[in-house]
């Protein structure tokens, strides 16, 4: 049976899309069809002895008007369809011209939730759906570990699954030979990482292997970014030289306008065996990132046990250093997105709800037209419209104002996106591309037609089953709303604050978590704490005394500028940046190589803990004393203490970083500080190790950050410290000015992002459920006017009557808001990976929301209750 | 119109199309021709509502028409009833005989 009837659906479609294309053939062949019956019947009449002029003038009249026949071939056959369409849409436009009031509010709601969910997917459509803007982006893996250049110079020489591979480091480079020394970031890369991403260079040429080699050429390959800002866009600048770092450099290349690193950020590419060849050579310093392209055909499990066969041979050959290898492919779309999907996802729903509460009060609004209109379409319906046809007219309208308010609502969501990207989430940051296409087009079309036609539909058909008889007879007195229209409302309305509820409950519980993240205890006191990341160039600062000298002499005038207090330290709190050393302690047992405790190492000069107000525990802070050639020192934060020396008096414990074949340098533990949130604050404290720049051993630790505490915000500083800077040595970069407070924004920028957005859209929902109820309990007063009158000329009081009045209401928002904490419990449930320290399910986040939306409710319903009390009895009386 | 005939009841044309279809092939004029005469001239068809009629058939699957040449040598379309058709004629003759049934006894018992 259903299969007879998809088949007659099929054939009836098929037949009137081929009448609607083949319209002129058909129409002569219907005219030939109707002049052969014409003539067969004029030679009937004649036949029978009519004269012919007589015959003719009598199959006219049987005929009736050709046209007319004509026409109602072409309705037949379904042609009109199409015709009748435009006649509805036309129809549409006159009478939604005609109320402007209820087509703004209509289009104003479905702008505001397509607006939202548009300006989502946009993001979105970027991030999670097309983020990785190079050629045959799902052939791309990359390594979750960071691996040396030889190791990953073996495993291309090596492996069977991949046709190209390559690896990149960045870290900060100097850039002088512009007006201000500065610090860009250099992508230390070898020749295969360029190609690997499939990066066409819009002028010239990327490195090649040849040149990829210790000694090769100094070329360097810019970003487009950086020869626009910095080499003024010059399309001459092939072959001219840039110095980097204090090497001269000759540029090769120029990266396209839309080219982004997968993770990286970096300013320009160079050799790493050309400007790094130290760290090239090392096969156990494991820092770059690898990207690989697989080969036709080529999964990557299959890669994946390719690369174990490589891992085994590697830790066979090196055993000391590269024992414990166990690579993991990971799709590279992965690994881009992986950590923004949870978040992004959540929003992407929370604004899909917001959707569903926008539909609700469009379909209500559609119930309240239908019902005012209701005279005009049942006299419609007494004039022969079928039923079809006036769920038609209805669904177009519908449709139109869905579409209208997707055109407005596109309009939203480019405002919204620009808006959203202002906000500038850390995450989305390397996502410049941000923008919308024909996907996002197709979306909101899709969005908005489904949106028309689905909350169209229920309005449209519960107004066409109204009685044609009894609705015309009761134009006298207000009818009562048909059960089914009031049912239908009555469920929108609860289901919108179910839906609002979940949503408010979302973002009360990020607000929560925000809440708990920033009363964090950071460790340290950000208060007008000003911070300078300066980098001493490598080639002109080779030697620890050198970089003593210069930190020496700098801290010296930057103390001397009035109401600063100063001091250095290798990595400021939450910046980003760390070293982790692996350290072993004096008496403990040695732990096998490769697993000894790992430890953030920090070098500090002059009295950074008294600057940063980081709490001495125990023992002593470091003093001028602890200088290169005296006994070494270190301090330990308590972390270091819980973990690595529990139950053990730390003063006067000697550590030490781990070395392969030379002897120990011990450090003396003199004291133990405060822990401090260094990497993040919603992540646990690492142990970290204090210990003075003068007896550091690293001479590749050339950077140095300036901590600068004033007693209140002081102009000028910056300049000022600029100005020592340059006047010691005018080639050093001063990058990453910040304040401390700003840093601790920052750090908290992606929960703050997500935090506003969701509690911008629980708002929306809030206000657009708000006007839901209120707008039926408003509808349902005005109807009931006349029964209040009654009620009050009969002398019942004035609590009473409201009472009644907003029993049905507050009886719906109570269902709605039930139905939404059941609800909200399970879907909160997704949130967990964003809150930090609270629960999902914390039951004073999911009261408050509950009391907020019932007080709401409360409101919504109060008001046009006291409107309909407030009107005089002998006028409700009167009222029809 | 003659004083014999009548109108047809609604929704009978397409029953009558049907069952004369069934024969054989036939054009529109045909049609009409076939089911005055079949009737002996009581039944009359509408020339003006013939025709919507069979484009109507046509369009559910019932009836498929195909260009032929008639006796006199024009060309002219000709219909026939379609597997659907015949199954759609019994449904409708069935339909028919137990309203006229019903009808019948009605009339007969008051």
């Amino acid at each position: 049976m259903f299969r007879n009837t998809l088949r007659d659906a099929l054939h009836d479609t098929w037949f009137r899309l081929r009448a609607l294309l083949g319209r002129n053939r058909q129409k002569a062949q219907h005219d030939e069809e109707l002049r052969f019956h014409i003539d067969q019947q004029i030679a009937k009449y004649v036949d029978s002895g009519m004269s012919p002029d007589e015959a003719a003038r009598r199959v006219r009249i049987q005929f009736g008007s050709l046209d007319q026949v004509q026409e109602e071939c072409w309705n037949a056959r379904g042609v009109n369809l199409l015709e009748s369409f435009l006649q509805d849409v036309r129809y549409a436009i006159r009478t939604l011209r005609k109320s402007p009031g209820f087509t703004t509010s209509a289009v104003l709601t479905l702008a505001l939730g397509i607006g939202a969910n548009t300006a989502i997917f946009t993001v979105i459509n970027s991030v999670l759906l097309n983020p990785l803007p190079y050629s045959d982006p799902q052939e791309l893996v990359t390594m979750k570990q960071n691996d040396s250049l030889l190791n990953l110079k073996d495993i291309q020489r090596d492996n069977h699954s991949f046709v190209a591979g390559g690896g990149i480091n960045t870290m900060p480079m100097d850039f002088t030979g512009g007006p201000e020394p500065v610090q860009i970031r250099g992508g230390l890369a070898d020749a295969g990482f360029l190609q690997t991403l499939g990066v066409r260079p819009m002028l010239g040429r990327l490195i090649d292997a040849s040149e990829d080699v210790k000694g090769g050429p100094r070329n360097v390959v810019v970003s487009y970014g950086f020869w626009k800002n910095f080499l003024h866009g010059d399309p001459q600048v092939l072959g001219k030289n840039i110095m980097l770092s204090g090497n001269s450099y000759s540029v090769i290349g120029v990266t396209p306008r839309d080219f982004i690193l997968p993770r990286e950020r970096a300013d320009v590419f160079v050799s790493l065996w050309v400007a790094y060849p130290e760290a090239a050579a090392h096969r156990g310093v494991h820092f770059m990132h690898s990207y690989w392209r697989l080969k036709a055909g080529v999964t990557v499990p299959q890669a994946q046990a390719d690369i174990a066969e490589i891992d085994r041979r590697l830790s066979e050959q090196y055993p000391d250093g590269e024992k414990d290898r166990r690579t993991v492919l990971l799709p590279l779309r992965e690994a881009v997105v992986g950590n923004l999907r949870s978040g992004l996802l959540v929003l992407f729903g929370a604004v899909g709800l917001v959707l569903l509460i926008a539909c609700a009060n469009f379909a209500m609004l559609l119930i309240a037209r239908a019902m005012s209109r209701q005279r005009e379409l049942m006299t419609r319906a007494a004039l022969g419209a079928g039923p079809a046809r006036l769920i038609r007219q209805r669904l177009t309208e519908s449709i139109l104002l869905a579409l209208a308010g997707g055109a407005a609502g596109l309009l939203f969501a480019w405002t919204g996106t620009r808006l959203l990207l202002a906000i500038k989430p850390a995450a989305l940051q390397r996502f410049s591309t941000i923008h919308i296409d024909g996907r996002v087009f197709l979306f909101v079309f899709g969005v908005s037609l489904l949106t028309g036609v689905v909350f169209g539909l229920a309005p449209a058909w519960s107004a066409s089953r109204a009685n044609v008889a009894e609705s015309l007879r009761d134009s006298a007195r207000a009818t009562p709303a048909g059960g089914s229209r009031h049912r239908l409302r009555s469920v929108l309305v609860a289901s919108e604050f179910a839906l609002a509820l979940v949503l408010l409950v979302g973002a009360g519980l990020l607000i929560k978590a925000f809440g708990r993240l920033r009363s964090v205890d950071p460790g340290f006191n950000p208060a007008n704490v000003t911070t300078f990341y300066l980098s001493p160039p490598a080639t002109r600062y080779p030697k620890i005394p050198l970089q003593m000298n210069f930190r020496r002499e700098l801290l010296a005038k930057i103390s001397s500028l009035p109401g600063a207090e100063s001091a250095m330290v290798s990595d400021v709190p939450l910046a980003g940046n760390l070293v982790d050393h692996r350290v072993v302690i004096d008496g403990q047992p040695t732990p096998a190589v490769g697993t000894e405790p790992e430890v953030q190492t920090l070098s500090v000069m002059g009295d950074y803990f008294g600057v940063m107000q980081i709490p001495i525990c125990a023992g002593r802070d470091f003093s001028a004393m602890d200088r290169e050639d005296q006994p070494l020192v270190a301090i330990v934060n308590q972390a270091f203490v819980r973990q690595l020396l529990p139950g053990q008096n730390p003063l006067g414990t000697r550590i030490d970083w781990i070395r392969r074949d030379e002897p120990h340098k011990w450090m003396t533990i003199v004291g133990v500080v405060a822990d401090v949130k260094h990497s993040g604050l919603n992540l646990p404290v690492d142990p970290a190790v204090y210990a003075p720049f003068a007896q550091n051993e690293e001479p590749w630790r050339t950077w140095t950050t300036l901590v600068i505490r004033t007693r209140s915000p002081i102009a000028g500083v910056i300049e000022n410290v600029k100005k020592q800077v340059w006047s010691l040595d005018s080639q050093v970069p001063v990058s990453d000015i910040q304040s401390m407070d700003d840093l601790m924004a920052l750090s908290l920028a992606q929960q703050r992002f997500n935090m506003m957005l969701l509690g911008a859209f629980a708002g929306l929902a809030l206000l657009l459920a708000a006007v839901g109820i209120y707008g039926m309990m408003a509808y349902r007063v005005t109807q009931r006017t006349h029964e209040i009158g009654v009620y009050v000329a009969l002398g019942a009081g004035r609590t009473h009557v409201l009472r009644l009045i907003m029993r049905d209401g507050a009886r719906l928002a109570a269902c709605g808001i039930v139905a939404g904490l059941i609800g909200a419990m399970v879907i909160t449930r997704v949130m967990t990976t964003l809150l930090f320290e609270v629960k999902p399910t914390d039951p004073v986040v999911f009261s408050l929301v509950a009391v907020l939306l019932a007080a709401v409710a409360l409101v919504a319903c109060y008001v046009p209750a006291r409107r309909a009390l407030s009107v005089p009895p002998t006028v409700a009386l009167r009222c029809e | 119109m003659g004083e014999s005939s009548i109108e047809l009841p609604q929704g009978t044309l397409d029953l009558l199309i049907l069952r004369t279809l069934a024969l054989e092939p036939l054009h529109g004029w045909a049609v009409s021709e076939r089911i005055q005469q079949i009737s002996i001239d009581v039944l009359r068809v509408q020339q003006g509502s013939l025709y919507p009629a069979l484009h109507r058939l046509e369009r559910r699957g019932w009836i498929k028409a195909k260009w032929g040449t008639s006796d006199n040598n024009r060309r002219a379309k000709f219909y026939e009833l379609t597997r659907a058709g015949r199954r759609q004629l019994e449904i409708e003759r069935t339909a028919w005989e137990k309203l006229t049934a019903a009808v019948a006894r009605v009339l007969e018992t008051t």
